[in-house]
């Protein structure tokens, strides 16, 4: 078996650290962000994503979010075939985001079939970040395609993502107050927990109190540890999520991160929002 | 009137009209107990409860016609448990359980027996009590006991057993006051204990042939929501029969209006047109014997003869309302307990309790209330919710004597313990067998403090704190806190004391008599004093209390 050079082809909302990126040369597709009258790019450039928690309060409409042109897609996908004799594409769920079917037109009109993996990972920020990153340790490791799509599929279901929302304002602002329904709420507010697994937004409880809901992700991080990655995320909340690592600090990974959260997530959530990323020790088993 | 001094014995006819006696004495009494409440709230009436039980006792005896004194009470104590209210109609329905359960063998009780029975009383109701606290009605009966027991010893006379039981128990009342510091603090001596003896006291005004205003056992004003209101028999014995017949004249002719004056005379909703013939008569009776037998004599054939019993189509059609008005689960249900619409509808649509029970501060429901709910829900399982201190009792009793149901009680004492037991249940209940669900509700309860805002219904002083009749009060988890002379204060001064500033949410279910622009001014200030929580407004409806307020 000859060992192939592989690439990593992400979206945004996969929230990787700029270096991560650049240690292991992964090419992010931004995703945008529509307001106003004009659509800005989630490439850390155009989109400041703490300036864009802290206005969007104000913001009216409410801002919605939007795949890239497949031009765009083209580009970076291109780019990264150009180097590589296999590009592996892992995106966010294509049952929350038209970004899947954007990249798989991509491959279609750049003619990559034979050469190009395309993974749905399920998952949302670091959630997808993670299984590119495995991805891509394996690929440097062995340079085989199989085996990169292997330890993909097996990590992936150890992806925990969960978020704990400090108000159900912004569910109702951008439609999507059925990821926290159950009939509860109409007389009594509630702050939910909600969860992504599988592309679905599951909703884990729905407590009385923001202190609680932070309570229900300790508890739900402390049942699968011990912990191989821990990342606490945040909507323009560091010192939350700051405070979130400290009380789980007897379980946090050498690694562990502090992340702002992708805007594709965020407008839903709301600022102030935290949640908690991991994978249980046991995917390595 | 009895007035035989020399009796010896007591057979199943004198323990009714003993049972009876007592009854209507604390009827008569009934206020004063209610008086000896030792908060100044507008609630848990012991006096009213009392009463309830014991008139769901005698309810059990009052068609009886039997000789024997342990069928007799036997029945009464069947009834006193059905019918218990109230943590004091609990214990009261214990002591007639094992006042009972002495006598079940027995044709006629003397003096050892009847010393006998009430030791045996008195046991059952201390067992019936988780941790039994003395200065209480469970002091009261105990004293009253011993002092029965010595005696008879030596006397024969049951007569001079009851004065003796009396004076016992007016001497164990009185010392109340030293052995619970509560009770010294209001100035009162225990209502559990007043109502028991007044029951005791009603036996023997009975046995010395002495007044105990022998008038009709009438119904206690209670509050009722909503459609039950509307429908609620005005008369204490119910709807009674719808009779409708036809009178046909045999031989003389019939006199129309002296017809329709004797029939008016019968009953109530009278219809009787006709003439010398024929005669139609519609009526509505409680005996539907009297105007048959009128008719009769009155010399008609009668024809067409219809008698239908309106007060088994009220009990049906309550029956139905009620099976209407639960919320069908799957597994575990929860059956609760609630006075307002508005808290009513919080329970049963947003938090999906399956049965909500009317009631709570004005009206203490009873073991029977409970058990019927828990029968007509077809769930197997049930947790029961009481969410007043004065209701769990109750509760705990029918979820002893549920059959083929597993019943566990979540002993919540306020409605935003209640509300924070039913979001653990909302959350867990899909994971959770039956057991660990209710322990996950139990401990959720802690997650709130509970407030109250109402009037104070006299003047007291307890916890440091004074109060006239008439002030707006502040309760902190049940604890009389604070006190004022505008709500808007009181309700400011409740929160600080909860310490509601270092809390993140604040939730007011605003009552009956609060309009909402009024609930929406207090919220607003309240916003403005504590400016890092959240406030929410909820519409309660509850009655008495201004506000519940839930602190989280």
């Amino acid at each position: 078996m000859t060992s192939k050079k592989i690439r990593f082809v992400t979206d945004s909302t996969c929230d990787l650290p700029a270096e991560l990126v650049a240690r292991w040369g992964i090419g992010v597709v931004p995703c945008f962000v529509n307001y106003g009258s004009a659509s800005y790019a989630d490439d850390g450039r155009e989109l400041n994503r703490t300036t864009f928690y802290e206005r969007l309060p104000e913001i009216r409409p409410h801002p919605t979010t939007a795949a890239p042109p497949p031009a765009l897609a083209e580009q970076i996908i291109g780019e990264a075939a150009r180097d590589a004799d296999h590009v592996v594409i892992i995106t966010a769920p294509a049952k929350l985001s038209a970004i899947h079917n954007t990249m798989r037109l991509a491959v279609e009109s750049l003619d990559l079939q034979h050469r190009a993996t395309l993974i749905d990972s399920g998952s949302v920020t670091i959630g997808l970040g993670w299984q590119v990153l495995a991805g891509a340790a394996e690929a440097e490791r062995s340079g085989d395609v199989q085996r990169v799509v292997d330890v993909i599929h097996r990590i992936r279901p150890h992806v925990r993502v969960y978020a704990g929302l400090s108000t159900m304002e912004y569910l109702r602002r951008s439609g999507r107050v059925n990821w926290a329904k159950a009939g509860v709420g109409a007389l009594l507010q509630i702050k939910p927990v909600i969860g992504v697994l599988d592309g679905e937004v599951p909703q884990v409880a729905l407590v009385r109190t923001f202190a609680r809901a932070v309570d229900k992700l300790i508890e739900l991080a402390r049942a699968e540890a011990p912990l191989d990655k821990l990342a606490l995320l945040h909507a323009n909340n560091v010192a939350g999520a700051q405070e979130l690592k400290e009380r789980l600090s007897d379980i946090t990974p050498p690694d562990t991160m502090i992340l702002s959260v992708t805007p594709v997530i965020g407008v839903h959530i709301g600022p102030e929002s935290l949640g908690v990323a991991f994978v249980s020790d046991k995917w390595k088993q | 009137m009895v007035a035989n001094a020399n009796i010896t014995a007591c057979d199943g006819h004198l323990l009714k009209r003993l049972a009876e006696a007592g009854l209507i004495w604390l009827e008569s009494n009934q206020e004063k107990v209610n008086q000896l409440n030792v908060f100044p709230v507008p609630d848990g009436d012991t006096g009213t409860n009392m009463y309830l039980t014991m008139r769901k006792a005698y309810e059990e005896i009052a068609q009886l016609d039997d000789a024997h004194v342990g069928n007799i009470s036997s029945a009464i104590a069947r009834g006193a448990l059905m019918g218990a209210r109230g943590n004091s109609g609990v214990i009261l329905s214990q002591w007639w359980r094992g006042f009972a359960h002495a006598l079940q063998e027995q044709p006629v009780f003397d003096a050892r027996l009847f010393a006998h029975a009430c030791k045996n009383a008195v046991e059952t109701a201390y067992k019936g009590v988780v941790k039994p606290v003395e200065g209480t009605m469970l002091t009261v009966s105990r004293q009253a006991m011993e002092a029965v027991a010595e005696r008879a010893q030596v006397e024969t006379n049951l007569q001079s057993l009851f004065e003796t039981k009396v004076e016992a128990a007016y001497a164990s009342l009185r010392r109340t006051p030293e052995l619970l510091p509560v009770l010294k603090d209001a100035g009162v001596v225990d209502s559990g204990g007043q109502g028991w003896t007044f029951i005791i006291e009603g036996m023997l005004r009975l046995l010395r042939g002495e007044d105990i205003h022998m008038r009709s056992v009438k119904a206690v004003a209670v509050q009722r929501p909503g459609w039950q209101d509307a429908l609620v028999p005005e008369d204490e014995a119910g709807y009674g029969y719808d009779v409708q017949f036809l009178m046909k004249r045999q031989e003389k002719p019939f006199d129309v209006d002296a017809v329709r004056a004797a029939i008016s005379e019968i009953g109530w909703s009278t219809l009787v047109v006709g003439d010398e013939n024929l005669i139609k008569v519609h009526v509505h009776v409680h005996d539907p014997g009297v105007p048959i037998s009128y008719a009769i004599r009155a010399g008609a054939a009668l024809d067409d003869v219809v008698v239908e019993n309106m007060q088994l189509q009220y009990v049906h059609y309550v029956e139905e309302r009620h099976k209407r008005e639960d919320t069908p689960v799957e597994g575990v249900a929860v059956v609760t307990v609630a006075s307002g619409d508005g808290l009513r509808h919080l329970f049963a649509q947003e938090l999906q309790a399956a049965s909500v029970i009317s009631g709570g501060q004005t009206m203490n429901p009873s073991t029977e209330d409970f058990l019927a709910a828990i029968e007509r829900l077809p769930n197997d399982e049930i947790i029961l919710l009481p969410n007043n201190p004065n209701v769990i009792m109750a509760a705990q009793q029918a979820a002893a004597l549920a059959q083929d149901k597993q019943v566990r009680v979540v002993p919540s004492r306020t409605i935003p313990q209640g509300i924070s037991a039913m979001f653990t249940y909302i959350n867990s209940r899909e994971e959770l067998a039956h057991d660990a669900l209710a322990d996950e509700m139990n401990a959720a309860m802690t997650d709130v403090i509970s407030c109250e805002v109402t009037t104070a219904t006299r003047a007291a002083s307890l916890n440091g704190v004074s109060v006239r009749a008439g002030q707006v009060i502040g309760l902190i988890n049940d604890v009389l806190a604070v006190a004022g002379d505008d709500i808007q204060t009181v309700a400011r001064d409740v929160l600080f004391k909860a310490g509601a500033d270092k809390r993140e949410l604040v939730t007011l279910y605003y009552g009956q008599d609060v309009t909402q622009a009024e609930a929406e001014t207090l919220a607003d200030r309240l916003r403005a004093t504590f400016a890092n929580q959240e406030f929410e407004l909820v519409y309660g409806g509850q009655p008495l209390y201004q506000y519940i307020i839930g602190v989280e």
